[in-house]
């Protein structure tokens, strides 16, 4: 059971074809269970994902009521498709930097001792992740930011652009760009998240500032 | 036709009693009314059901989803008839999985009036189906399917089947 690893290409293939023929993760009403799988799901699948993200958007429909649905979260290695190996189980190869053994393995007979060693890791991984914020998708953009004229102070320039404050906002390193005939152009880096600010809003309230500013252009955008 | 508008009526909790009766050579159905002529067609009437069993939300909810209910009640009423050819059934089908490649329902997220009836009147199509077409149509099996197990709405229609291991398909 499983999906692999979810925040994987491969584990995300798993999880779109397991819902090619299926509305939610089990039965036929949203649960906990999609819950649990949304949950471990970073961002929006891709398009060519298409079952993948029509759930997703789905689920997302029905963020509001999550408590509220029917059944209890299980560990991400009891859903999805009965045939992929549970490639996240317990076994003896060391894990990546988790040190926590998120998955426990059915198949095996379990001793009373592995049963009890895995429950209480178990335990630890549900504390340990009601304690990490929840994922949220972010953007890192680079903003070329032009004056008007060699003469525009352009440490100015920059300060109008950092008292710019919003929430999911996060203002990164800049540097001054030659552009030609003694023109700088600022190139500031930014981290948005991706839900509550967007370019656009960004472009307004940059040329805002008029005096100094002729233009704004997005110099690089990147999802991280 | 009639026999719809009755499992329409167990599945809204509405008390029997209502009697329906056809008209014309289409088999329109007919509610008839204590007083006056009655109701007309099966959109008509579905939707006066719904609203006598104060279940509007059946019906959309936003100004979008009341159209795109009505889209396809339309559909329903225009083109899925006992008298489809195979070639109106295929257009049917593909139309459908073409439209529910991103939707859990007809209307995008909310289960409304439109998945009810579309679901009754292609029952006996996907009943007919083979394997292999319903395959074809993954997104109208996989719809059909969640629709059919929707607490009220099957009644005494019998399970049509889909088998979980996919055989002909293995990418889309």
């Amino acid at each position: 059971m499983g999906f692999g690893d979810l925040k994987s290409a491969s584990g995300l293939r798993v999880l779109n074809d397991f819902l090619a023929d299926r509305s939610y993760i089990e039965g036929y009403v949203p649960s906990q269970a999609d819950i649990a799988v949304f949950e471990a799901i970073a961002s929006p699948p891709p398009a060519d994902l298409f079952h993948a993200l029509r759930w997703y958007n789905h689920i997302k429909s029905y963020e509001k009521q999550k408590a509220s649905l029917p059944g209890v979260k299980k560990a991400l290695g009891k859903y999805g498709p009965a045939d992929v190996e549970d490639t996240t189980g317990a076994a003896t190869d060391s894990k990546d930097d988790d040190d926590i053994d998120l998955f426990g393995s059915d198949d095996e007979e379990e001793s009373e001792e592995a049963k009890k060693l895995r429950e209480e890791r178990l335990a630890q991984y549900e504390s340990k992740k009601s304690k990490k914020p929840a994922v949220v998708a972010k953007s890192s953009i680079l903003l070329d930011v032009k004056p008007w004229d060699d003469e525009t102070d352009m440490a100015k320039l920059e300060e109008c652009v950092r008292s710019i404050q919003a929430d999911g906002l996060v203002w990164g390193s800049s540097k001054l760009v030659p552009v030609g005939y003694g023109i700088k152009k600022l190139q500031i880096q930014c981290v948005v998240e991706d839900d509550k600010v967007g370019t656009d809003m960004l472009e307004e309230r940059i040329t805002a500032f008029e005096d100094y500013v002729q233009s704004m252009d997005v110099a690089a955008f990147n999802k991280i | 036709g009639a026999a719809e508008l009755e499992l329409l009526e167990r599945l809204l909790g509405l008390p029997a009693g209502n009697k329906y009766g056809v008209q014309g050579e289409r088999k329109v159905p007919v509610l008839q009314t204590n007083n006056g002529p009655g109701l007309t067609g099966l959109m008509t009437i579905a939707a006066h059901l719904v609203r006598q069993a104060k279940k509007d939300q059946l019906l959309g909810s936003t100004a979008e989803e009341k159209a795109v209910v009505q889209q396809w009640l339309e559909y329903r009423v225009t083109r899925v008839n006992g008298g489809s050819s195979k070639e109106d059934t295929r257009l049917i089908l593909k139309d459908l999985n073409m439209h529910l490649e991103d939707k859990v329902y007809l209307a995008g997220n909310i289960f409304t009036l439109a998945d009810i009836l579309m679901y009754y009147g292609l029952h006996h199509i996907m009943v007919d189906l083979t394997v292999q077409e319903k395959e074809k149509y993954l997104n109208v099996s996989r719809w059909f399917n969640h629709i059919q197990h929707y607490p009220g709405v099957r009644q005494h229609l019998s399970n049509v089947i889909f088998i979980k291991n996919r055989l002909y398909t293995n990418a889309h």
